[in-house]
């Protein structure tokens, strides 16, 4: 019997928009503000996060920040646009391409130019979060974070920088239901149609890039993690086991990235060891 | 006025503030003016109403001994059930005089303190920890209100059949299960969380086969992402929903229990009066005794 990822359809779409528009609307106010900023890639992640933060807070309390590169692509400044517009939320346009470039000018020996282009992605990746927080700071807004449940698992993602958020509304949700959450909250066409890219390099592509689709990840990673069943059993219920190996190793290997840093515990109450309390604790 | 065999009852779905027992408590005497007002007899709030759910090291913090005057915090509650005549059950954290901890839920009846159910099922895996702070509670009692047959379960002890088969076998009419439950899983083609499914297949079998009212408070809010489903609701000895509150929603709802339709499904459906109990314990004896 094949297992497979549980589809967000029309029947329980309602209740999942009303759980995640709640978890916005009472983490938000928690936290003592009304509003969040978020970045706006004109991907379809950060695309779902901005339509269910505007229903959940209302347009006025949603600001988006589209921040591309001179290499980022026209179609999805153009994708940013269209959800900013329609949603009538406010937004702000901040070229990095100048501050990015003035830092690799002086990184030149850099030889390999596969490594430079991921230390630019990293690096492209911090800086944006770097001004989520300032205007976290300056509109009095939590950050909302845009990374899906597969991305995180995998890894994909630069830590401390497009990971980085106050609360995270997809975080549980795959990539793959993302595609039909998107479709109920009808958002532009055009952003659901396009393949999934990071948008670091041109012509980027998530999937050519992790070496499989995001589809058959999926699937192996809600037997792996959500049904916790072992690789070897993932494989006999008819999953390539290369494939399998491969995704389970790529998440054991960024464990590091879903947890707080390290803490050598000296005293006998250590922040997060024997320090125990929920961040709602105030 | 309360008419014989019946019991007006008022489901509290609240969103208790983690940590904040006297905001829960000003919340918890708000509620039950409201419910005053709509003639309940008795108030029902989810488990750890009185402090939220997911508390870690503040049990520490919120453990009251209320045997003794540390029970003078809830006297704004004490009060307002003796002023207005009415019942409550909310939950809390209990503190022994040799300072064990337990997940509690107390009934203050009319301004006195009427039963104490201590949670015996302390799920502990999973998003659960209960057992690193909470001693287990050691009974399932039942105990009388206004001449109604009531038993009180928290949660994981409804899940554990036992419990109800000791409760109804006891005498309960009336199974209350204030409970937390973080609403979790989705299936394609269900309108509601799977957590939600399941636990009202669970109501329904009770209900049913243990010829039960089964009574089912739980909270909403979220606790660090975690939210709780809401969903109150009330159980007929049919087997059958009487009444709902909304899922993920605050609200209050009223319902009221009448006990003929229970004498009546009694009479037809005599499940409990044919229990076997003997057989029942000398089974049990020998699993005890491994003579399996």
């Amino acid at each position: 019997m094949k297992k497979e990822l549980p589809k967000i359809d029309e029947y329980n779409f309602p209740l999942i928009y009303k759980h995640l528009s709640n978890f916005i609307k009472i983490e938000v106010s928690k936290a003592g503000v009304n509003s969040v900023v978020l970045g706006l890639s004109g991907g379809i992640d950060s695309a779902a996060a901005c339509y269910l933060a505007s229903n959940a807070l209302g347009k006025e309390n949603v600001a988006a920040l589209i921040m591309p590169y001179e290499s980022s692509s026209e179609s999805s400044f153009e994708d940013a646009l269209k959800v900013v517009k329609t949603l009538g939320i406010s937004y702000y346009i901040i070229d990095i391409t100048k501050q990015i470039d003035d830092y690799f000018e002086k990184e030149k020996d850099a030889a390999d130019t596969q490594n430079i282009r991921v230390r630019k992605g990293n690096k492209m990746a911090r800086e944006r979060m770097s001004i989520l927080y300032d205007y976290s700071y300056k509109l009095n807004s939590l950050v909302l974070g845009t990374s899906n449940k597969s991305e995180l698992l995998l890894g994909y993602g630069t830590l401390y920088g497009d990971m980085a958020s106050a609360l995270n509304p997809i975080g549980d949700i795959y990539k793959t239901q993302i595609y039909q959450l998107s479709g109920y909250l009808d958002i532009p066409k055009s952003i659901i149609a396009k393949p999934p890219s990071a948008d670091l390099w041109a012509g980027q592509s998530d999937e050519s890039e992790l070496g499989f689709t995001y589809e058959i990840a999926d699937d192996i990673m809600y037997l792996l993690i959500d049904k916790m069943y072992k690789p070897e059993v993932v494989v006999s219920l008819g999953y390539d086991e290369n494939l399998v190996d491969k995704i389970y190793d790529k998440i054991k290997k960024s464990q590091y990235k879903r947890r707080m840093p390290l803490i050598a515990k000296v005293s006998e109450r250590t922040i997060n060891i024997d320090f125990r309390y929920l961040r709602d604790w105030a | 006025m309360k008419k014989n065999n019946s019991l007006r009852i008022c489901l509290a779905q609240t969103n208790p503030k983690v940590g904040d027992l006297n905001k829960n408590i000003e919340n918890h005497i708000e509620v039950i003016g409201r419910a005053n007002k709509k003639g309940a007899n008795l108030v029902i709030f989810p488990e750890l109403s009185l402090t939220g759910y997911f508390l870690k090291d503040s049990v520490y913090d919120m453990g009251i001994n209320i045997y003794t005057d540390e029970s003078e915090v809830l006297s704004g509650i004490y009060k307002i059930s003796k002023d207005m005549d009415i019942s409550v059950i909310a939950g809390f954290v209990e503190k022994d005089q040799d300072f064990n901890f337990y997940n509690s839920s107390c009934c203050i009846s009319k301004g006195r303190l009427i039963n104490v159910h201590r949670k015996v099922y302390l799920p502990t895996y999973g998003m659960f920890e209960e057992l690193r702070y909470f001693k287990p509670g050691n009974t399932f009692g039942v105990f009388d209100l206004d001449g109604v047959k009531v038993s009180v379960l928290t949660c994981e002890d409804a899940w554990h059949l036992s419990s109800s088969y000791i409760a109804v076998n006891k005498g309960a009419h009336i199974i209350i299960i204030n409970s937390a439950s973080p609403a979790r899983g989705i299936t394609a083609g269900l309108n509601k969380f799977n957590s939600m499914n399941m636990w009202e297949e669970l109501l329904s079998v009770i209900a049913f086969y243990y010829k039960s009212y089964v009574i089912y408070v739980n909270r909403v809010g979220f606790e660090d992402g975690i939210g709780f489903s809401g969903g109150s609701c009330v159980f007929n000895p049919l087997g059958e929903t009487e009444t709902r509150l909304d899922y993920l929603e605050e609200g209050e709802i009223s319902a009221e229990i009448n006990l003929d339709l229970l004498n009546n499904e009694r009479f037809k459906t005599p499940l409990i009066r044919d229990e076997n109990l003997n057989l029942t314990m000398k089974e049990i004896e020998n699993i005890l005794n491994k003579k399996l």
